[in-house]
């Protein structure tokens, strides 16, 4: 008997001016896990996070996502979220007068005062903050928790975290990181997209992409060790050297 | 319940809405005029500020002046209006703060049925010595048809004394806005601070034209417009600052966003005519970046929503 699956991807192909970005990309999610795509910068992980959740520049040419039993290849970014599939962004968008509590309620417009303080808290973010604007005034790491307040007040079905540690400093990282546990518990399937090995070892299962590719499955621990004996910068390489490298792995 | 009854009593609703606070209007505390088309439905002063309106054959005529050393406690509140489809309404007025005088003003201009309407508001604003006077002026026209908006004003401002204006159109149809605001800060060291925030959908046409003379030495002004333009709506920004006296600053702010087909021009000038004057500019004509809206999209709302949303903060 088949495993469940929340999300299935097969064999995606997307390009960006004309350069192939994912090459048959497959893999899934599970109910209930977590999930981590691990890789060098520029192995595509976040074209992949984009591609999920449907931006239309990162529309595949080729290759079909299901989710929760539903094609939702050709679904637009609003209907995948209103299916339970959301991104936090490595770079979270600022919007300027917004105040973070208007922004926080977006994804949750039951939730009252306390509810939203309380995410905040799981982020190690004081309650005053509901008042702060989404705007250059927060750092880049308070923006990211934020970020990640607003996908625990979702509660979605699947939530990709796209370098959920990016810009947060080292005290609140322990927090972030615990914060996987939280949605897994609360029901949420994590994807996890990150170039840390001790960020990805905190996953149930890895994959680990190269060039485009997905060259690896397996537990956390092993896709670690793999990264980190195996693999090169692929930021480093000319697309067509990385290509190489890619292939090489099969 | 006759008809004037009624329209006093939609338009407050409205205006109650619009930043008036709730009762403010009937209140024995509280300063308001209310006009339907070229009526007085209702007016109340208070000691320390007098209010002479007439109607005239499309709107009214009005002088009102705060006494010298008066601070009016809560906002004065003025509701120009009209329920029709179709008509004119002009709104002359004279309002004079004395010597040490301070209140701010609140003018709700609701015309929710408007198809084919001119609402002009013609002011004549004189600040005395040290006085401080804020206006606001917030529209509320409906969904549907086209509104001819002209507010117009000749602002001077006296020794050491403040003037700040914002205006807000931000909900229903624009229409044809032009504002045209004309401010000469004569005193020294007087202050300006203008803010235009407008909404331009469908085929709407939006023009601010805010200028600003700082004659008085040290005197200071700051022109801010934030305008949204989306659909195939038009809008034309023209903010001049002239630093014409000795330590004169200014400073004009405009950010226009574009969505869609709309078209967008902005053009901030600075004049230095005193060589000791210090006045700059900022301008900026862009689109609501994609990562803004698809970040709102991934919590599940429609383009439209997202876009609305964004707005929403940059007008705030």
């Amino acid at each position: 008997m088949l495993e469940p699956q929340l999300l299935f991807v097969k064999g995606i192909e997307v390009e960006r001016e004309g350069n192939p970005i994912l090459r048959g990309i497959s893999m899934q999610v599970k109910p209930g896990e977590i999930c981590g795509v691990l890789g060098r910068n520029g192995a595509g992980k976040s074209s992949l996070a984009y591609a999920i959740m449907g931006l239309p520049q990162y529309a595949p040419k080729s290759g079909r996502v299901w989710f929760n039993g539903q094609d939702i290849t050709d679904w637009s970014v609003t209907e995948r979220a209103r299916a339970g599939i959301t991104l936090a962004w490595q770079h979270p968008a600022r919007y300027e007068g917004i105040p973070v509590r208007d922004y926080l309620s977006l994804s949750n417009p039951e939730a009252g005062e306390n509810e939203l303080s309380e995410a905040l808290k799981l982020v190690q973010m004081e309650s005053h903050y509901l008042d702060r604007l989404v705007d250059k005034g927060l750092s880049g790491g308070e923006r990211k928790r934020i970020e990640l307040s607003s996908i625990y007040l979702m509660k979605p079905k699947l939530a990709i975290l796209d370098e959920p540690d990016s810009g947060v400093d080292l005290l609140a990282l322990g927090e972030v990181m615990g914060l996987f546990k939280i949605l897994a518990t609360g029901g949420s399937s994590v994807l996890i997209i990150t170039h840390r090995e001790d960020v990805a070892a905190a996953c149930d299962r890895s994959y680990l992409m190269c060039a485009g590719k997905m060259i690896l499955e397996g537990s956390a621990e092993a896709v670690k060790r793999y990264f980190l004996s195996q693999c090169e910068p692929c930021l480093d390489l000319e697309p067509s050297k990385a290509r190489e490298v890619a292939a090489s792995h099969g | 319940m006759d008809n004037v009854t009624e329209e006093y009593k939609t338009l407050v609703a409205i205006a109650e809405k619009t930043g008036g606070e709730a009762g403010s209007f009937g209140s024995e505390d509280a300063i308001y005029v209310v006009v339907h088309g070229n009526n007085i439905l209702a007016s109340h002063a208070l000691p320390g500020v007098r209010i002479e309106a007439t109607e005239t054959e499309d709107g009214i005529d009005a002088n009102i002046t705060v006494e010298a050393g008066v601070t009016v406690p809560k906002p004065v509140h003025l509701c120009f209006g009209h329920l029709a489809t179709m008509g004119r309404q002009v709104i002359k007025s004279r309002i004079r703060l004395e010597e040490k005088a301070s209140a701010e003003f609140q003018a709700h201009c609701i015309f929710p049925n408007a198809i084919e309407f001119l609402h002009a508001m013609e002011g004549e604003i004189h600040l005395g010595p040290h006085s401080n006077f804020s206006y606001r002026e917030v529209h509320v026209h409906g969904p549907e048809g086209r509104i001819d908006v002209r507010p117009v004003s000749r602002v001077r401002i006296g020794e050491g004394a403040t003037y700040r204006g914002d205006f807000t159109l931000v909900e229903g149809r624009v229409g044809n806005l032009a504002i045209d605001i004309d401010v000469e800060a004569f005193g020294r060291r007087s202050r300006v601070e203008i803010t235009s925030k407008v909404y331009g959908k469908y085929d709407d046409f939006c023009q601010v034209r805010d200028i600003v003379r700082l004659t008085g030495p040290e005197s200071s002004a700051l022109i801010k417009a934030r305008v949204v333009l989306k659909d195939r709506s038009q809008g034309k920004f023209l903010g001049l600052v002239d630093g014409a006296a000795q330590g004169a600053r200014g400073h004009v702010d405009c950010t226009e966003v574009i969505q869609g087909e709309a078209k967008a021009v902005a053009s901030p000038v600075v004049q230095a005519s005193h060589p000791e004057a210090e006045v700059t500019h900022e301008a900026a004509i862009g689109r609501i970046a994609d990562e803004k809206i698809q970040g709102l999209m991934a919590k599940g709302l429609s383009t439209d929503d997202a876009i609305d949303f964004v707005v929403s903060g940059l007008l705030r």
